[in-house]
């Protein structure tokens, strides 16, 4: 089937590349001559796909739509690129044996974001993120593309738009912290989402609040720390400095006014015993006006001129 | 306030004051902020409804910065109100301007309880007569210790919201871990029944029944026709004007 595939794509594809002018440079033009009219997914003999279509408008308004494609595909110098083997830097060669554990189709143009942005991947590779890939070689902590979304189309953080704009990071963290499979995996923290949701923060934000912190205001980004890692943000003290920058002079008796715990005893029962006293007092003001209601109607069609 | 002794031929009065003009002012500001509160409150308490609808209607109250303000600003002020409310009386009753009398007096009463009784074999046919009230009826006081009850309970909960830091400095440290998640849920369930009693209760007994469709104009004038007050409040009537009710009862 696989095969089959390729045979189907192959035949336009060489179509398209005799007609285009192919000078040899390793502009992305060239690439995307091909790549912006290919559709589909390819499958790779160990079970990967692999998206060929890109998008070249939407590359072309991303931030990195200046690059050339080589600059994260390093390996392809070729074209067409049967037998990518370009010699790659020794420090991306070996963050992406690193990451390969997730990456199984490019893991060098994956690990190329290293290049550009260092400080950024250097913080999340030591991240608890990083390290779950790093150190434990599981597939499902997020590197860059987790978060940012496709490599081709990454757009800047203040654009709406973005994976990890202020309206879409909670929605971008939900996909893994509102996953149940992952939370019981790690022992992760539950009902993290629900209860920031619930909370002032979180309705605020909702509601359209252009100051109110999202994940990343108190878990921090690039370089989030477990809750129990003490240089988290959100550990112990360090709580005052982080809910400090908006509050101003937060004291530890005001942290713990914002948590991803469920409500303790006191607030539960409290709340189960105001919703009876509303379920109540709604009970006897209900009955009480249609029955006063319905007694005035009564009064007034069957026992006219009792009363003065 | 001459015309509240403007007399008929029998020689009692047309009408007669029940709310003085400070009276009348606390119950506007009262409920001026009510409204705002109830308002802004609501989208917050709602700000996960279907379709974003809570989103536009805070947009409608200036985005949520500006509906936030809104909020806190009337909430200040009806606490206010309430405290001018409470020293007021207090400066009545200091002053022997109010005395508390069984017939005219707000407080709850046993025979309140007998009245609700008295009132519900009424409206089942159980019973031939109605409850005969003094200045105030029970549905009065209750709704008017409502407000007490509101102002405790979502008054305090929602200054604590309002100022947390400023608050935090008298919270026990026991209470740390459980206060503040108790006063959000204290401040938003309280708030919904104090909606919904005003909703049901207030504007049925005040603006729907028939005899003060569209609204008991009272708020505004603070008066009560004599009329009304024998037919409602006859135990009152019957103390302000005890030759009168002799003299009927013996015609």
């Amino acid at each position: 089937m696989s095969s089959k595939n390729i045979m189907i794509l192959a035949a336009p594809l060489l179509l398209i590349l005799l007609s285009v002018q192919t000078t040899f440079s390793q502009e992305s033009a060239s690439c995307l001559a091909c790549h912006s009219a290919m559709k589909g997914k390819l499958k790779t003999s160990i079970g990967a796909f692999i998206e060929l279509n890109v998008n070249s408008e939407k590359f072309q308004n991303s931030v990195h739509g200046a690059l050339a494609c080589t600059e994260c595909h390093m390996r392809f110098t070729d074209n067409p690129h049967t037998s990518p083997g370009a010699s790659v830097s020794p420090a991306v060669l070996s963050l992406s044996s690193k990451i390969s554990a997730k990456y199984h189709i490019d893991p060098v143009a994956a690990a190329a974001c290293i290049k550009c942005h260092p400080e950024i991947y250097e913080k999340v590779l030591d991240s608890v993120h990083g390290r779950n890939i790093t150190e434990k070689h599981q597939t499902d902590g997020p590197l860059c593309l987790d978060c940012h979304g496709s490599p081709h189309y990454i757009v800047p953080v203040k654009d709406p738009d973005s994976r990890v704009s202020r309206g879409h990071e909670v929605e971008t963290c939900g996909r893994c912290h509102g996953d149940k499979k992952i939370i019981e995996k790690y022992k992760l923290q539950e009902n993290v989402m629900n209860s920031f949701e619930e909370s002032f923060h979180g309705r605020k934000l909702l509601l359209g609040h252009t100051k109110v912190p999202v994940c990343s205001s108190c878990h921090r980004a690039h370089d989030v720390k477990s809750k129990d890692d003490a240089s988290s943000p959100v550990f112990g003290k360090n709580r005052l400095q982080t809910c400090g920058k908006c509050h101003k002079g937060a004291n530890e008796k005001f942290i713990p006014a914002i948590t991803h715990r469920p409500p303790g005893p006191i607030p539960h029962y409290t709340e189960k015993a105001l919703i009876l006293l509303v379920l109540g007092v709604f009970a006897f003001i209900v009955s009480h006006v249609l029955l006063e209601a319905f007694s005035d109607i009564r009064d007034a069609i069957f026992r006219k001129g009792r009363e003065d | 306030m001459s015309q509240t002794n403007t007399e008929t031929e029998q020689g009692i009065p047309q009408e007669i004051e029940r709310f003085n003009i400070i009276f009348r002012i606390q119950h506007i500001v009262m409920f001026t902020t009510f409204l705002l509160l109830s308002f802004t409150g609501w989208g917050l308490k709602y700000a996960d409804a279907p379709g974003g609808v809570s989103t536009v209607w805070i947009r409608v109250w200036g985005g949520a910065e500006t509906a936030g303000i809104i909020h806190r600003v009337a909430g200040v002020t009806m606490l206010l109100d309430f405290i001018w409310h409470v020293i007021y009386l207090g400066y009545l009753l200091a002053t022997n301007r109010m005395t508390i009398n069984l017939k005219t007096t707000i407080i709850p009463l046993p025979k309140d309880v007998f009245d609700v009784i008295k009132n519900f074999m009424y409206f089942f046919g159980l019973s031939k007569e109605k409850a005969r009230f003094g200045k105030y009826s029970y549905a009065q006081k209750f709704d008017y210790w409502a407000v007490f009850w509101g102002m405790f309970i979502i008054g305090f909960s929602g200054f604590a919201l309002a100022f947390p830091m400023l608050v935090s400095y008298i919270i026990p440290q026991f209470a740390t871990g459980w206060i503040w998640q108790l006063l959000s849920i204290m401040h938003s369930d309280e708030a919904l029944l104090a909606i919904v009693f005003i909703l049901f209760w207030h504007f049925y007994n005040e603006h729907l029944k028939p005899e003060n469709f569209p609204m008991n104009w009272l708020w505004i004038t603070g008066r009560i026709s004599t009329e009304k007050l024998k037919h409602h409040h006859p135990l009152e009537y019957e103390l302000l004007f005890p030759e009168e009710t002799k003299k009927n009862k013996k015609g």
